[in-house]
């Protein structure tokens, strides 16, 4: 028995956990650094509850990289179809409810469907591209199900509001394509229409508005008066860190509540402002290992499904940390998404939890079930 | 599913290329990172260290209001405050012992304020006093070393120029609340904060997106102490980025006349009422009074307690809009409707005569008339011009309730008019499906009697009489009531301009419509007119006088006869509406004086006044000819008076002098 477990914790794959850990161990003290000048106390204490999240991520990661991956490929349409019908409550309860559209209480749990769909989207388009006549490559019209596979939850995302994440389930939807090799020809000519469409619609398709809403989409100082100033602000904070950075618990822009949401989308500034250049080289090296041991596992699993699997997994990280940092270095618009173990916030850790415990049952069906 | 090992193979490829784009992705990350941190480093290092960039709100003008004649109504004037950023407060206690030394505040209530904000982001700028004296302005300017944190900034308030007088159309403006911070931000996707001023009521807060403009931002950069320092251009890392000019608000121009609303106004004095006068061929709103009303300047600059709870306990309730937003039974102005229906459904002809006083039975219950004598028989005119109860109690014995429902809706009743104001009542107007459903009992033929003349469930509002009879005046074009005539830009360029808009023309037998604005002429223009001796001169009008049970009288006799022995809130309300002048209609006017017992004598010299100022200023030489032709009648009335007195005279005399010959 004991030889037994010992065999299991050997053939176990810490990897991921241990990549989640590091990173959240500077997550953790950048969060504490940030909010521990803050007037109230409910925001000086928000580490606390940052680590009972970690804690509940950890534990909720362990259980799942104990399912066998086989399992994932037989309920994918489950928890696809499960979350598009919550997608639809949320949008039918919200209206009752005003502000809290995002949400749905379920006896006293919050449960924010549009975090979960980001796995569930995952989870079928594997399911879907693996059934499809594998060895081929793919052309347009292979893609177009799909791609209706992945719009019906993100119009009902971007129908919350929250254009985020609507946009990330197309950006992980195109990184799964791209993956299973649709022709460069194909990418090409999707990049054309889309980019036409686009130019069609601005001129033609919208109001004068909406067109001022996308030129400031494309250039963020042109909104000189909302998300403009948090920009401007975050990058003094980035800036101002120079090299080496002023030290730990060292931000002014921070204690001088110059950056609103400095505990959320606002982290890597801080950390930036603290610890400089450096400090990011070392975050971002970290950030690469762990992408890169899941584009590693994709090419070291058993089955399709589970390669393509972790390649989706991949893409939510992926996209999570490169919007979060282009949006704070003043890249992007803002559109608050959060930086993945170093931002604030129980559910995005839930599902950044949840992803990794998927990568380690990927990796675990190798070599122990 | 297994072996799959050659197809994993053959994604390899495309594995490997992913990986190259996410290190070039962190590569354009760390690249941009040390574009910022070492090649521009030094410069926001300096910025972070020294100074602080501050983003300053130049709060956009608010639009101005102009009444039809583009006189100024509503106008912004400036004012300072005095306010405090937290951020930059240093020596706390003592600054605020400085402080309220010269503001004349306690300490304590000025901790208050700041305690009130202190959930607020410290660089925001909290108000202390508000509308400061220059004195002390020139004190905090001298003394601005010792006071960090204190400074004096420039706010715009609404000066209302006419006071009380249109008070509800115009509305107010007041500071956001914490309860409608959610709702707003929900509303406009714009971020309110505490501070902010909205349109609270009226049109202020109907037109409040149009008015509002856009607020401009400038970056600002300001030193340890929060003083304001130019930019320093050389190195400065923003010069990229554009102050945002501010969008002054949009100015409007209402249909309201100035001059109308204050006659109006004073004529209502200190009576509770409602007066709206409608232009017939558009619909455009000219007067709309509600008294008693409010000064809403008071409320741009931040209402006191006690002038908000002397308006809140006030039982005449004085931040009701009485023209839009209370109904009311209309009485006998109701009358015209139900013998447009009984015209259109054949109960009567137009020369049909029924008995017009005594008292009307049917069933057990007899109705009686407000003139308990008399046999003569009428036709519909003159039942409309003495309002004849017992008439309208005969044809509405056989009308159906849902037939006069019908028609009474064609000219808007039961619906609200979609005037571009708030909280708009639809008022009521019974059928037989509505009582089965909100009562539960069936309707009674009795009911269909009161109805007739505008009593029981009918209720409705002013405007909606104003807009009624409108109707008439135009045989049947019913207009949606239009407040605002133009949009405007600070360079005179038109937005937007209203146009009419005709909900419907009502379809009706011409010989109809000739009866009933007959009957409405001679309520005003033939002696023995419930208007008769109310109508002045030189307007011409066609109307109808009206009177509102307040609470059901026992008999009709009470309704009318003791009205003025009653305590004042048992007194019945008095409603006129009238149209003039008669010949070529121009001008709808309903005025509904609360508790004022009749409509003949406390609504009429209103309408009168009303429409007076109207044809005076517009029309001056129609004016000058209807006040030749009433003349005329008049003299002519005069002389029959006379010539009857002097038969009778001639008479006794004759009678006298028989006797005496006897």
């Amino acid at each position: 028995m004991r030889q037994q477990i010992f065999n299991f914790f050997k053939r176990y794959d810490f990897s991921f956990i241990g990549s989640m850990t590091a990173i959240f161990f500077i997550g953790i003290l950048n969060l504490y650094s940030a909010t521990h000048a803050h007037t109230s106390l409910s925001m000086q204490n928000l580490y606390q509850s940052q680590l009972v999240w970690f804690f509940v991520a950890i534990l909720v990661a362990f259980i799942i990289s104990l399912v066998p991956a086989k399992n994932w490929f037989r309920f994918s349409y489950f928890f696809y179809g499960v979350n598009i019908i919550l997608l639809i409550l949320v949008l039918v309860m919200g209206h009752k409810g005003m502000g809290a559209q995002r949400w749905l209480v379920i006896g006293g749990f919050r449960l924010q469907p549009s975090e979960l769909m980001k796995v569930s989207i995952v989870l079928a388009l594997a399911r879907y591209f693996t059934r499809m006549n594998p060895e081929k490559r793919l052309n347009l019209k292979d893609i177009i199900l799909p791609f209706i596979i992945t719009l019906v939850p993100a119009v009902l995302i971007i129908m919350q509001p929250d254009l985020g994440t609507g946009l990330i389930l197309i950006l992980i939807f195109c990184v799964i394509v791209f993956f299973k090799r649709l022709k460069w020809k194909s990418i090409i000519s999707l990049g054309l229409i889309g980019l036409m469409s686009g130019l069609v619609m601005y001129n033609f398709g919208l109001k004068e508005y909406q067109r001022k809403r996308i030129r400031t989409f494309i250039n963020p100082y042109e909104d000189a008066k909302g998300s403009g100033y948090n920009a401007i602000q975050s990058q003094i904070a980035i800036g101002s860190g120079r090299f080496f950075g002023k030290g730990f618990k060292n931000s002014s822009q921070a204690s001088l509540n110059y950056l609103p949401e400095n505990h959320t989308d606002f982290v890597f500034s801080i950390f930036n402002e603290e610890h400089g250049l450096f400090g990011s080289i070392v975050l971002i090296a970290l950030y690469s290992v762990l992408m890169l041991r899941f584009i590693w596992l994709s090419g070291s699993v058993l089955r399709i499904y589970d390669s393509i699997m972790a390649i989706g997994v991949m893409s939510i990280f992926f996209w999570h940390t490169f919007i979060n940092m282009c949006m704070v270095m003043g890249l992007m618009p803002i559109v608050g998404l959060p930086l993945p173990f170093m931002s604030y916030g129980g559910s995005s850790m839930l599902t950044f939890g949840i992803c990794i415990g998927l990568a380690t049952s990927l990796s675990n069906s190798r070599n122990i079930f | 599913m297994y072996g799959d090992d050659e197809l994993i193979k053959v994604h390899k490829s495309r594995g490997i290329q992913i990986a190259y784009i996410v290190l070039g992705c962190f590569g354009i990350i760390l690249l941009r990172l040390w574009y910022l941190q070492i090649f521009q480093g030094d410069v926001y290092h300096r910025f972070s260290i020294q100074n602080r960039l501050r983003k300053e709100i130049n709060r956009a003008p608010r639009g101005m209001i102009y009444s039809r004649n583009n006189i100024l109504m509503v106008d912004n004037t400036p004012r300072l405050d005095a306010v405090l950023t937290r951020q930059f407060l240093l020596n706390k206690n003592e600054t605020i012992e400085r402080l309220s030394k010269i503001l004349n505040i306690e300490v304590e209530e000025i901790n208050k304020t700041i305690n009130r904000y202190s959930f607020q982001a410290k660089y925001r700028p909290i108000i202390i006093k508000k509308n400061i004296s220059f004195e002390e302005v020139a004190r905090i300017e001298t003394e601005n070393a010792f006071l960090p944190g204190v400074s004096v900034e420039t706010f715009i308030s609404r000066d209302y120029i006419d006071k009380n007088v249109g008070a509800h159309v115009l509305g107010y403006i007041s500071e956001i609340s914490q309860s409608q911070l959610p709702k707003y931000k929900n509303r406009d996707k714009y971020d309110y904060k505490l501070g902010d001023f909205i349109g609270q009521f009226g049109l202020e807060e109907r037109m409040d997106k149009t008015l509002r403009g856009e607020n401009g931002f400038d970056f600002v950069e300001v030193d340890a102490l929060g003083r304001k320092r130019k930019y320093v251009n050389t190195d400065n890392i923003f010069k990229g980025i554009p102050d945002l000019g501010v969008e002054p608000g949009k100015n409007l121009q209402l249909t309201l006349d100035r001059d109308m609303q204050e006659v109006a106004y004073n004529a209502l004095g200190e009576q509770s009422g409602s007066v709206v006068a409608l232009d017939v061929s558009n619909g455009e709103v000219l007067t709309m009074i509600s008294t008693p009303a409010f000064d809403p300047s008071r409320f741009s600059r931040g209402v006191s307690q006690e002038y908000w709870s002397s308006l809140i306990n006030n039982e005449e309730k004085p931040m009701i809009d009485r023209s839009i937003q209370e109904h009311f039974p209309p009485g006998s102005t109701f009358k015209p409707f139900t013998a447009i229906t009984a015209l259109e459904k054949g109960l009567i002809e137009s020369d049909s005569k029924i008995r017009c006083h005594g008292s009307f039975k049917l069933g057990r219950k007899t109705y009686y008339s407000w003139k308990r004598y008399g046999k003569e028989k009428v036709d519909i005119t003159d039942a409309l011009k003495h309002s004849c109860n017992v008439f309208f109690y005969d044809i509405a014995s056989r009308m159906d309730i849902d037939d006069l429902a019908t028609y009474a809706k064609k000219f808007g009743f039961g619906n609200r008019t979609g005037v571009n104001l708030q909280r708009e009542v639809s008022g009521l107007i019974p059928t037989k499906e509505w009582k089965l459903k909100s009562n539960g009992v069936p309707w009674q033929q009795g009911e269909t009697l009161s109805c007739s003349i505008g009593q029981s469930y009918v209720l409705v509002s002013t405007l909606q009489l104003a807009n009624a009879y409108a109707a008439i005046a135009t045989r049947g074009k019913l207009y949606k009531p239009t407040l605002v005539k133009k949009i405007f830009d600070n360079d005179g360029k038109i937005i937007k301009e209203s146009k009419p808009e005709l909900l419907s023309e009502i379809q009706l037998k011409e010989s109809t419509w000739d009866a009933v604005q007959a009957g409405l002429y001679k309520v005003a223009n033939e002696p023995g007119g419930t208007a008769w001796w109310r109508r002045g001169y030189g307007n011409q009008m066609s109307g109808k006088t009206g009177t509102s049970q307040v609470i059901a009288a026992k008999s009709e006799q009470d309704l009318y006869s003791k009205c003025d022995e009653r305590e004042y809130q048992y007194r019945h309300h008095g409603v006129f509406v009238a149209y003039a002048p008669a010949y070529d209609p121009k001008i709808a006017v309903a005025a509904l004086v609360e508790h004022g017992c009749a409509g003949s004598r406390a609504a009429a010299p209103i309408v009168e006044k009303v429409i007076n100022t109207y044809m005076k200023k517009y029309h001056p030489s129609e004016y000058e000819k209807n006040v030749e032709k009433e003349r005329e009648q008049m003299n002519r009335y005069w002389a029959q008076v006379r010539a009857k007195k002097n038969a009778e005279a001639k008479k006794n005399n004759e009678q006298e002098t028989e006797e005496e010959g006897d």
